[in-house]
């Protein structure tokens, strides 16, 4: 068993080295692959935390400061209550746990502001999915009649504030998942070519390794798991990458100026770390994929 | 050990490389292929270790029919079966010793069984003290050898010699001769397709004498012609 073991790193190893320029390229093309794949994740989480206040249809949040009494939210509540359902399909109202959840994502990028803000001082919200949400003339008279009820601090209107993030993030998505998707088919394939020609290259010892009896699983393992670490080292490059753009933005954004909107595109170092979990898997997946497809069609060298 | 039944193998649609073959060898004998190029020797010998199949017929090895056995138990087919050829397949960035280790160590023989193996077989192939050399820095004789020893190493049931003394001069090929036959007394059965008639005239074993696919004759102590 240890000698086996021995024979197939051994054997990975040489191959390796035989091989460096085509191992150095598809370890290079699957790291910027997965480095990309992994940058739109992040792009869209950081696009997710701007959004995140409108998630469901949410066209209009009524801001109650954290002043306001009982009395001055049952107001509002019954004034939201007298336009259903002609002007408003549905509301629900965001207390102050669920202010301050929202708040750590939105202001991620901002730690000065987000330590400022504490139970007793962040406004909480009314959500308004209207029912009419492209009638946008109707919704400014609904901000205008409510805006100078007793309690409310601020109406803000998705309309005004999200139409361009919306647009972009749907681009920005877009096209980078299908760059990420080509480039790890072309990684794929360049693994699956390295594997070939290391195969083509050691045609004669594999002859020889059939002929006297090794099985074809012996003979396929040392180039699989050439592949695997292809895939591996690249996902690791990537990682290493997605690492330094994610530490790099987060620092940089410290020095935009106050209330630009960046500060909600950080994305904190948990969800960081299940993105460079799923690369590794990504990576080792495509680099056993084009190996295993590679070493069972070129066994008969 | 071998029976070829009423074996019949075609190359594409009209290249019949053998036709109706039918022999049996039992266990420890000697027996040359002999026939012009193309005659179907080294098809027969690739039937043997099932690196091809026959449209018709059956090749029972060691008592198996080979034709249908699944390709996992290839393998262990093969561990009873030693090939020799005539460009000796060595591997080039091999020692002698690495070369012939190599056909143990891909079955997966323990280390200490190779280390103790390895240099008995090449001492019995006569290349003791040559074990560190790689193939270029030996004659074409030696490397030869080098490929017997290789394919006796595992001590297999059956040796394969597909043309062994083609590429060398007369007296090194006699060498190799002896060496094959000292094998074949220790109980192994050998196959050798061969042109060489001095050999055969030589040797007096059995002869098979292929023509176009067909068995022409099958003669006990036989020569050439």
């Amino acid at each position: 068993m240890i000698s086996r073991l021995a024979y197939t790193f051994r054997e990975t190893w040489a191959s390796f080295r035989r091989n460096m320029t085509l191992t150095v390229a598809a370890i290079i093309t699957s790291a910027v692959s997965l480095l990309i794949f992994g940058l739109t994740l992040l792009m869209q989480r950081g696009f997710d935390n701007l959004l995140v206040k409108w998630e469901g249809g949410v066209e209009m949040i009524v801001f109650v400061g954290s002043n306001a009494n009982d009395e001055q939210r049952a107001e509002i509540t019954n004034a939201l209550d007298a336009q259903k359902p002609n002007l408003i399909e549905s509301y629900r109202y965001c207390d102050v746990e669920c202010s301050l959840d929202e708040a750590d994502r939105v202001l991620a990028g901002d730690p000065g502001v987000l330590e400022l803000l504490t139970a007793e001082n962040v406004p909480t919200q009314f959500k308004v999915v209207p029912t009419d949400a492209t009638d946008v003339d109707t919704l400014r008279l609904l901000r205008e009649s409510l805006r100078e009820a007793p309690g409310v601090q601020n109406i803000a209107l998705a309309v005004e504030e999200l139409d361009t993030i919306a647009k972009l993030k749907g681009f920005v998505g877009l096209y980078t998942l299908i760059l990420s998707i080509v480039l790890l088919i072309a990684a794929v394939l360049l693994i699956w070519n390295t594997i070939r020609t290391a195969m083509f290259a050691r045609r004669r010892e594999i002859e020889v390794m059939k002929l006297v009896g090794a099985t074809d699983w012996f003979i396929r393992v040392p180039f699989m798991l050439e592949g695997l670490i292809h895939g591996l080292l690249g996902s690791l490059g990537a990682c290493a990458g997605l690492w330094l753009v994610n530490n790099r933005w987060t620092a940089g954004v410290q020095d935009f100026p106050d209330n630009s909107g960046f500060e909600a595109m950080v994305v904190p170092g948990s969800f960081t770390g299940v993105v460079m979990l799923g690369l590794l898997g990504i990576g080792m997946l495509a680099g056993a994929i084009g190996s295993g497809i590679a070493a069972s069609r070129f066994l008969d060298v | 050990m071998i029976r070829i039944e009423n074996v019949t193998k075609t190359y594409g649609t009209d290249v019949v490389a053998l036709r109706d073959a039918s022999f049996d060898v039992p266990k420890g004998e000697f027996v040359f292929l002999v026939g012009p190029s193309g005659s179907g020797k080294s098809t027969l010998l690739r039937l043997l270790n099932r690196q091809d199949r026959p449209e018709r017929g059956a090749v029972w090895v060691a008592g198996r029919n080979i034709i249908d056995m699944p390709s996992g138990r290839v393998p262990q087919l093969r561990r009873n079966i030693g090939n020799i050829f005539q460009d000796y397949k060595l591997l080039l960035n091999k020692t002698v010793a690495e070369n012939v280790a190599f056909a143990q160590e891909v079955i997966g023989k323990p280390k200490h069984v190779i280390r103790q193996q390895v240099p008995a077989v090449l001492d019995l192939v006569g290349l003791a003290g040559k074990e560190d050399r790689f193939p270029h820095q030996l004659s074409g004789g030696e490397q030869q050898r080098v490929s017997v020893a290789r394919a006796f190493v595992n001590r297999p049931l059956i040796m394969l010699a597909d043309e062994p003394t083609g590429n060398l001069d007369p007296a090194t090929g006699e060498g190799i001769m002896r060496l094959l036959d000292r094998i074949n007394k220790t109980g192994t059965t050998v196959l050798m397709a061969t042109h060489d008639q001095r050999i055969v005239n030589t040797m007096r074993k059995r002869v098979i004498q292929l023509d176009r696919g067909v068995i022409v004759r099958d003669q006990a102590r036989g020569v050439y012609e």
